[in-house]
């Protein structure tokens, strides 16, 4: 028997040593690198990836952005970035590899030549850091911006390597703002190359939902109408507006949390399990559930705008007060729908869904509320401790899963009370979970499209909540509706009444 | 430690520092495991042992069963210490418990540790065995406790005859999976040869300048895989410094010197069986040197 050539043949000294990812050579792009995400989030994730080994070691950043700096001044801002909010030790030596490939162009795109001395400092990237001309783009900047900068780089692509666009949420403002964006982004960039983060799909704990629903034989089974009585996803926050009127008065909850993040987990929860792994397949499920929600009718909408109150005992103004925000603002900061996704599995069975600014804590969670035990043979005054079956998925700030059961309380009666029995992600698992902006960055450097929002998927979040929104362009409301630090206006509290349910308690 | 002590006892006294563990009105601690980490640590491997396994538990929350046993000793009897170690994770209310248990098996109990461990087992969880310093193959306590574990974890960088153990464990490779944290050393510079394919297909020689058992393990390994003899030149040193194959020298892809926990931690994360290594080990039981 002849044997192969070596250089053909595959590399047997690669067996058994585990798979890493690791990227390709590439130089990422930060557009909007002055800005606050750039700070708190990306440099520290990009540190984060350094400090694991994790990046290529041909790499370079460039950082473009309007406010004049130099190089070095521009390091040294991202390196103060890195330990205020890197989440690992600082190491000099990591992180004078990653400044030994940061750059920094000052420039605006609205004017000529602005974009060629982008393209300029990355051919010399490339030389200087061996980056072989693979280009990632991250685009961390007003929605304003995203279409001349998509233009600009789509007609100055790089002509060898492979080129990959992240764009910050939102995407568009409305279904036909991002229809017409999509329709730019077809004609210079494909549909693989375009990652539309939503950095909750970045969180360990959203993709453990796929793992807990697909890789656990005893819930599928009970997840669907026949053992679902009806699914409570609420994305709290404490803050106000954070001194981001600017965009909080465009965008709103519903285009700021529901649009995008709510949308995710309620497709995460509600989507038949992929045939695969791979990015379509999972993403042409979720799709199918966005397809597959009917348009809320105005009853099963509700809005509120928080007024002056208390978070941590501490006195708070209300939304109008804020600085920068209209006194006569109309702009919700709170959100609570009811939706039905109508298919077979989940027909009938409502999934509520809230977000607000200015609530008592900071909580995701997804509530799966099982329906009662038919028949329960103890006798009334026994139960009066027991409420139905609760899977919760804890998303943050304490990563993990709980179930609710009925237990007998010990002693001579027999007494039922509901206990929890808890799963810390991070207590169970090694410390220290990845940020979701290290797992994102790292997936577009791999090609990795799973955990980013595809074409079709953007465009049927918008034309629901376009269709939930549509009412409040006839009407006024009466706002402020809800005192800061509580949960949420009465008519919140209503929609569930209504159907002889109640928000959970948190 | 509590001296003369049954399996029931250990048990109850689980129990009890359970419940002494939450005061009233605190959230209940939470009792979380992915494994059960058994150690057999013979008198003169206790300090490493100890050292190694600080720190573990938060990062592989387990009941650990730590077993010391003591041959010599002429009382026929367990002596048993529990302990329940509990820590925070930033940010978060609930505290994380581990419990660790520590038991000296006196005399003939040495012999026979399998029975003594079985019942203290967390059930459905896999079962890690590390096995600090010579493996007495052949011997019942490592014979029992292999039975009883899914996973044997050694380092044969403690085995004072590493190139004959090597045939001797490979009688075992058909009972057991087996993590080498000798072989984990090796991982970043097998990666770093790796990446010099196909330039080194052909090679012949390798030169490893670092401590023998890596040494040998590297230099094996790169015979197994291209299927031909390379001789080894080996320069002691402390710990992995170079590795050329036919005078070209290998990059590893990290260059960080990792504590024994960080090791011992790798390979608790490890499920599958690692036929490279497998066939390095068989290789020393069936082929001449």
């Amino acid at each position: 028997m002849t044997q192969a050539p070596a250089a053909t043949q595959e590399n047997p000294l690669l067996e058994g040593l585990r798979k890493r990812r690791q990227a390709e050579p590439c130089a990422m792009t930060i557009f909007g690198a002055s800005g606050d995400l750039t700070q708190r989030k990306l440099f520290p994730a990009l540190y984060a990836l350094a400090f694991r080994n994790l990046l290529p070691p041909n790499f370079g950043v460039l950082g473009v952005a309007r406010t004049p700096m130099s190089d070095d001044e521009f390091r040294e801002k991202m390196r103060q970035a890195v330990v205020d909010h890197g989440r690992d030790e600082f190491r000099q030596e990591v992180w004078d590899e990653l400044a030994g490939g940061i750059r920094y162009v000052a420039t605006d795109f609205a004017d000529e030549g602005g974009e060629q001395h982008v393209v300029d400092c990355l051919n010399t990237l490339d030389k200087e850091r061996a980056t072989a001309g693979n280009r990632v783009y991250y685009l961390a900047v007003p929605p304003s911006a995203i279409e001349t900068i998509l233009v600009a780089m789509g007609k100055h692509r790089a002509t060898g390597g492979w080129t990959r666009v992240i764009v910050e949420k939102p995407f568009g403002h409305d279904l036909e703002s991002a229809r017409h964006l999509n329709e730019v982004v077809r004609i210079y960039f494909e549909e693989n190359e375009i990652f539309r983060i939503d950095h909750y799909l970045g969180k360990e704990t959203v993709q453990n939902m796929l793992v807990l629903r697909f890789a656990n034989g005893i819930f599928e089974p009970i997840w669907n109408r026949q053992f679902v009585d009806h699914v409570q996803i609420t994305v709290a926050e404490s803050l106000g507006i954070e001194g981001r009127a600017a965009f909080y008065e465009q965008a709103g909850a519903v285009r700021d949390i529901v649009q995008n993040h709510l949308l995710q987990l309620v497709a995460l929860t509600a989507m038949e399990p992929p045939i695969d792994f791979t990015p379509d397949s999972v993403r042409n499920e979720k799709v199918k559930v966005l397809k597959a929600m009917h348009t809320p009718g105005p009853k099963h909408v509700v809005r509120g705008q928080y007024g002056p109150g208390y978070i941590e005992g501490e006195e708070v103004p209300g939304y109008r007060e804020e600085e920068g925000v209209a006194p006569d603002s109309t702009t919700e900061t709170y959100v609570a729908a009811k939706l039905f996704v109508d298919n077979w599995r989940w027909a009938d069975t409502p999934f509520y869904i809230r977000t607000g600014k200015r609530l008592p804590k900071r909580e995701t969670t997804i509530a799966i509320q099982f329906k009662s035990a038919p028949h329960p043979p103890f006798e009334i005054d026994s139960e009066e401790g027991l409420r139905p079956n609760v899977l919760l998925v804890h998303i943050q700030p304490d990563e993990g899963v709980s179930l609710a059961v009925g237990a007998k309380v010990p002693g001579q009666g027999l007494t039922i009370r509901t206990v929890h029995m808890d799963f810390l992600y991070g207590g169970t698992f090694r410390t220290g979970l990845p940020e979701a902006y290290e797992r994102l960055i790292l997936d577009c450097m791999l090609g990795d499209t799973t955990l980013f929002t595809r074409a079709d998927e953007v465009e049927e979040q918008w034309a629901l909540v376009d269709a939930m929104v549509a009412p409040w362009k006839r009407d006024h409301p009466n706002f402020p509706n809800y005192a800061a630090g509580t949960w949420g206006p009465a008519a919140a509290d209503e929609l569930l009444r209504r159907d002889g349910r109640s928000w959970r308690r948190h | 430690m509590a001296e003369n002590v049954t399996i029931r006892d250990v048990e109850r006294e689980l129990g009890d520092l359970r419940a002494a563990s939450t005061r009233p009105g605190e959230h209940p601690k939470l009792r979380t495991s992915v494994m059960t980490l058994m150690a057999w640590v013979p008198p003169k491997w206790v300090d490493a042992a100890t050292e190694t396994l600080a720190g573990l538990a938060e990062r592989h929350p387990s009941r650990t069963i730590l077993l010391f046993p003591l041959p010599d000793d002429p009382r026929d009897a367990l002596d048993a210490e529990v302990d329940l170690r509990c820590f925070l994770r930033g940010g978060e209310e609930k505290e994380i418990c581990s419990e660790v248990i520590s038991i000296r098996l006196c005399g003939r109990r040495s012999s026979a540790p399998a029975t003594v461990v079985e019942p203290l087992l967390v059930a459905d969880l896999p079962v890690f065995l590390r096995w600090r310093g010579q493996c007495p193959f052949g011997a019942p306590e490592l014979e029992e406790l292999v039975e009883i574990a899914d996973r044997l974890v050694v380092d044969s960088s403690e085995w004072p005859d590493a190139e004959s153990a090597y045939g001797r464990l490979a009688d075992l490779l058909d009972r057991i999976v087996v993590s080498d944290i000798a072989w984990a050393r090796t991982e970043q510079w097998r990666r770093g040869v790796a990446a010099l394919w196909p330039a080194v297909a052909d090679a012949s020689s390798v030169r490893v300048a670092g401590p023998p058992v890596e040494a040998l393990l590297l230099g094996r390994w790169l015979s197994v895989r291209l299927g031909h003899q390379v001789e080894l030149k080996h320069e002691p040193a402390g710990e992995i410094e170079l590795v050329e194959v036919d005078g070209r020298p290998a990059e590893p892809t990290r260059f960080e010197r990792e504590s024994s926990s960080d090791l011992l931690s790798e390979q608790l994360e490890i499920f599958s069986r690692d036929r490279a290594y497998e066939e390095v080990v068989r290789s020393f039981s069936s082929a001449p040197t």
